[in-house]
């Protein structure tokens, strides 16, 4: 019997001799891409690459896929990272992709615009979305390389500026493959956590390569959707990043970012020390005003002699008393003087003075006697003097013709 | 207004500055309003003085949850 293989035996020989191979085993290759099929349920892309004369079977399994600094489209010339191996059930070899760019600036920026029209229209960049930065942050999520030199420029003016600001750094690769991975699991960490009144995502500057992690999708998505307000500091000025369109703020640098998430202490103490002394002058004013009133109304006469005040009244009094004996008196007066001349007129018509003279009245009962015909011998009469009455019995009459004068 | 956020406070301070330092208030009103002015300003103060100033790393943990190291 001859020696033979079995064809699993002779694809797993050729497949060993590729995956050996120090070019196949790493290689970056150019191409375009064409009939790109993302596979719903496993999640895997599936593509070929090819130029003018050749192609290649090409596949991204979901892990990298998801971690991939693009979403390949057909016609796209691309720059895929990876290595050659077999596919044994259908005897063929293909790329494995571990990473997949654009290939070149003009594509990269081809790529870029796509995405930038993608996450507008999802609204991702709406203004009225943006969320306002607390103008007092006391705890700050940071969102940054541990090794890197930006997270020591924000600290440092954290501390300057706000030295019990309380910051919960959460680490994460800034470029390469996974950051896009990391940085949105990070702004998903630190939303879950909750504490965090602020989050600044930063990074210093790069190429244009090393930024791209924040021009994915995924970052975009995940700081859109962040409850917590996030402030970018990616890179240099000049760079506008997709994450940057997205943010609620956009710093320039990660330290003015500090600058902008965390209050300076010392100026806020200052502004409510004088604060403090402003409404308590004013209040003191105030007082002072209405004590300088009172003074001036208590110093008036009236509440120094109180006395003075009745003593007017009773001027008052004793004057109309005065004018009142005063007038009665002439009243009195008035009549007494006409109660003496009326005496004496009574006086003068008295028949008491008559009979001073001598005369005196003679009475019949109740009667006065002045005719002789009115009596007749033997009638009792009464005789009215000054100083008695006598009872007389008519013993005769006589009549008598006197003159007048 | 226990309630108020700092900066709602510090800008409610800022009214009775103003309001006190117009002198358009009459005398109740002004010592009303100049107690919730310091009540307002200690309050501040003390949320100043609140925070803790560390600087602590957020771990993810693999079953799920996060813990808190210092650094």
């Amino acid at each position: 019997m001859r020696e033979y293989l079995t064809v699993s035996q002779l694809n797993k020989h050729i497949d060993h001799l590729l995956q050996t191979d120090v070019i196949l085993s790493d290689l970056w290759l150019k191409g375009e891409v064409s009939g790109f099929k993302h596979h719903r349920q496993s999640g895997h892309y599936y593509f070929t690459l090819k130029d003018q004369e050749s192609v290649i079977s090409c596949v991204m399994f979901r892990s990298q896929a998801r971690r991939a600094s693009i979403t390949p489209q057909d016609g796209m010339e691309v720059l895929a990272w990876g290595s050659v191996a077999v596919y044994a059930p259908q005897g063929k070899y293909q790329l494995y992709v571990q990473e997949l760019q654009p290939f070149g600036i003009g594509a990269w920026q081809l790529y870029l615009e796509k995405i930038r029209e993608k996450c507008q229209a999802a609204g991702y960049f709406d203004i009225e979305r943006k969320k306002a930065i607390p103008g007092f942050v006391n705890r700050v999520g940071i969102i940054t390389s541990q090794d890197g030199a930006a997270l020591q420029d924000m600290l440092k003016v954290i501390r300057q500026r706000h030295r019990r600001c309380q910051v919960f750094l959460v680490h994460s690769a800034v470029q390469g493959a996974e950051a896009p991975y990391e940085l949105a699991e990070a702004i998903r960490l630190l939303n879950e956590h909750g504490e965090s009144e602020v989050i600044i995502i930063g990074r210093g500057g790069g190429s244009w390569e090393d930024l791209m992690p924040f021009n994915t999708e995924i970052v975009v998505e995940a700081i859109y959707k962040s409850q917590i307000p996030i402030i970018t500091a990616i890179g240099h000025e000049a760079d506008y990043s997709l994450a940057d369109l997205a943010a609620d703020l956009r710093a320039a640098t990660p330290t003015q970012a500090a600058v902008l998430a965390v209050p300076d202490i010392n100026q806020l103490e200052a502004t409510l020390a004088r604060q403090q002394e402003r409404i308590t002058a004013a209040i003191t004013r105030k007082i002072t005003r209405h004590m300088e009133t009172l003074d001036r109304i208590m110093m008036k006469k009236v509440w120094k002699d109180p006395l003075q005040l009745i003593k007017l009244h009773s001027d008052r009094l004793q004057q109309a008393q005065l004018s009142l004996n005063q007038a009665m008196g002439m009243v009195i007066e008035q009549k007494s003087t006409r109660l003496a001349f009326l005496t004496a007129r009574l006086d003068g018509v008295s028949p008491l003075k008559t009979m001073q003279r001598g005369y005196a009245l003679v009475m019949s009962g109740t009667a006065v006697v002045t005719r002789g015909e009115q009596v007749k011998p033997g009638d009792e009469l009464r005789i009215s003097m000054l100083d008695a009455d006598l009872k007389v019995r008519v013993m005769g009459k006589e009549a008598v013709s006197r003159w007048k004068i | 207004m226990e309630n108020i956020s700092f900066e709602k406070a510090l800008q409610r301070l800022e009214e009775i500055v103003d309001l006190l330092e117009s002198g358009s208030l009459d005398l109740q009103a002004s010592i009303e309003i100049f107690e919730e002015g310091i009540a307002l300003s200690v309050r501040c103060q003390q949320e100043l003085q609140k925070a803790e100033g560390r600087v602590q790393q957020l771990v993810k943990k693999l079953e799920g949850g996060w813990e808190l190291a210092d650094i």
